[in-house]
């Protein structure tokens, strides 16, 4: 059984791409095999025009990653000697990063964890550290293997926040493989979705979610006169005029969801809610974000597979 | 690059013997009762192994001996297996250097301090017991050293296997076993077992510590044997490691426990 087929993609400098996809389906693999980790039985593998499965040394260089979270820290070290230790296997010296080893800590909101064992510290900040492990190694491209896993609304954003901030200063490739979609859409430009070992889809973030915008309304009404059989009135007419439509009485107010096949059709909407002398109290039209368009694409794959 | 990853690998291995000070003081308190008794007059630990002649020089050396033989032997597969078990393995092997260079720079800061200790203990000994140890340290050193280089590559050997196995612990004992049994084999009776590791340098440390020669008045013939099986049992312990490697590779098991 392959753990992975026929990949290929490239990112390029600078990019924030995420790496999506169900459990199982191949993103960690796909990690690990650039990194060498895991060797591939065929294929090319080049980072920055560095062959990674003949020059694995030099391409190593280039890389640096998270892939276990806190548990690719020491826990008996402080968050300082994590970074010095792991960027000195590296390559780079305690005196020569220091400068850029404070800037992390600050970055990354460390200043009161630095002299701090990792196992004190909360498992938002063990990440945070597992994190600023890989970043001091000052690599061109970095992944980061379920960054936000576990972590609470506030750490999460932090860590957000200094990764976009991060891309922003020093144009580094940052490679995420996560599912929290919201974590996605917020830092990445870009997503490949791989699924059973696939890439399913290849886009950057607001094509993707372009992909699977649909004209859906959310519409709240009241009735007239005459209000529950104003509301049945009312409910009759648009299912007789869209077939797209799906009803919930909440209280004394009818609220229903309808897809409109044409842009024009939103008017035909308002011609039956007035004929009905509906009272609209809301009407919204429905966003998709990253998670709808993600499952869609997982959806018709697993379904293709499975038929 | 070699000097910085050197020093960032003695650096935490000191704060982890600071941070784990029970333990690392339990093995120093040890070894301390180990030579006292040595000092004592106790010659049948570990060193009658060896066979190392009964004065205090050929038990000490004799003890000396056999404990780095050991260390060599398995302090980097229990490195592999603890770095496994805590998740820390992959991302060594993500150091440019390999991996293999990581383990041996741990290795070589786990030499020193026990060496240090050792010259430590020996010395406060001394002071205590009134008891001089009388070595050629010029004789001495180097067939010691060729013997731990060669107790290494077997240890490089078993490393590759934890890469795979991960757990391989009660392999260990097999492992010492087969170590006392070839101490004992008479080169003499049986002269191909000389190839066999620290069989050829057991034998000229004998000459050394019991025939009173010094190094360069050992016969050739025993001399490039020993410096031959060292060159040899660590070249097959790089290549052995490095197979296990990227066999560990290949099917995506370092990550795994």
């Amino acid at each position: 059984m392959d753990a992975v087929k026929d990949i290929s993609f490239s990112v390029d400098e600078g990019e924030m791409v995420a790496l999506l996809g169900p459990n199982g389906a191949g993103k960690t693999t796909i990690i690990k095999c650039i990194l060498g980790l895991v060797r591939p039985d065929s294929g090319e593998i080049m980072v920055d025009g560095v062959d990674c499965r003949r020059c694995r040394s030099p391409a190593l260089r280039r890389m640096a990653a998270v892939l276990e979270g806190a548990r690719n820290t020491y826990w008996r070290l402080t968050t300082w000697e994590n970074i010095s230790y792991f960027a000195g296997i590296h390559g780079i010296s305690e005196r020569r990063g220091k400068e850029y080893f404070e800037y992390l800590i600050d970055l990354l909101k460390l200043r009161k964890e630095r002299d701090i064992e990792v196992r004190n510290l909360s498992s938002g900040f063990k990440q945070r550290v597992a994190v600023a492990c890989a970043l001091a190694k000052k690599t061109p491209l970095v992944f980061l293997d379920e960054p936000t896993l576990g972590l609470d609304v506030e750490s999460s954003y932090e860590l957000r926040q200094a990764l976009k901030k991060l891309r922003a200063e020093e144009r580094r490739t940052i490679i995420i493989s996560s599912h929290d979609m919201h974590a996605v859409q917020d830092t990445c430009q870009r997503a490949i979705i791989v699924s059973h070992g696939q890439i399913v889809a290849d886009q950057t973030i607001p094509d993707l979610l372009s992909l699977f915008a649909t004209r859906k309304y959310r519409i709240t009404v009241t009735g007239g006169s005459g209000r529950e059989v104003g509301l049945s009135g009312i409910q009759e007419a648009v299912a007789l005029a869209f077939s797209q439509v799906s009803f919930r009485q909440v209280g004394e107010a009818l609220e229903f969801t309808v897809s409109l096949a044409n842009p024009g059709d939103i008017y035909l909407l308002v011609d039956v809610l007035r004929d009905r002398e509906a009272v609209v109290d809301a009407i919204t039209r429905e966003e998709v974000d990253l998670e709808k368009a993600f499952l869609e694409i997982v959806g018709r794959t697993s379904s293709t597979c499975g038929a | 690059m070699w000097g910085i990853a050197l020093k960032a690998t003695w650096k935490q291995n000191f704060h982890m013997m600071g941070r784990y000070l029970f333990n690392t003081l339990s093995s120093f308190v040890t070894m301390y009762i180990v030579f006292a008794l040595l000092f004592y007059g106790t010659k049948s630990i570990g060193a009658a192994t060896l066979n190392l002649g009964d004065t205090l020089e050929g038990v000490f050396t004799g003890y000396v001996t056999w404990m780095l033989a050991i260390m060599g032997c398995t302090d980097l597969a229990y490195t592999i297996t603890n770095e496994a078990q805590s998740g820390t393995l992959e991302q060594l092997c993500l150091s440019p250097l390999g991996y293999w260079q990581i383990l041996l720079f741990n290795q070589s800061f786990h030499l020193l301090t026990n060496v240090l200790v050792i010259g430590l203990i020996t010395v406060s000994m001394s002071l205590t017991t009134g008891l001089v140890i009388h070595l050629d340290f010029v004789s001495v050193v180097p067939v010691v050293l060729a013997l731990y280089l060669q107790s290494l590559g077997l240890g490089l050997v078993l490393a590759g296997l934890a890469l795979i196995y991960k757990r391989i612990q009660a392999f260990f004992q097999v492992v010492q076993f087969a170590l006392i049994g070839i101490f004992f084999i008479p080169l003499d009776a049986f002269p191909g077992a000389r190839y066999l590791p620290l069989a050829e340098g057991r034998k000229v440390l004998q000459q050394v510590l019991v025939g009173g020669i010094r190094i360069w008045q050992a016969r050739w013939t025993d001399l490039g044997p020993m410096f031959g099986a060292t060159a040899l049992y660590i070249s097959v312990g790089v290549a052995c490691f490095t197979m296990a490697e990227n066999r560990a590779r290949s099917r995506g098991l370092l990550g795994q426990y």
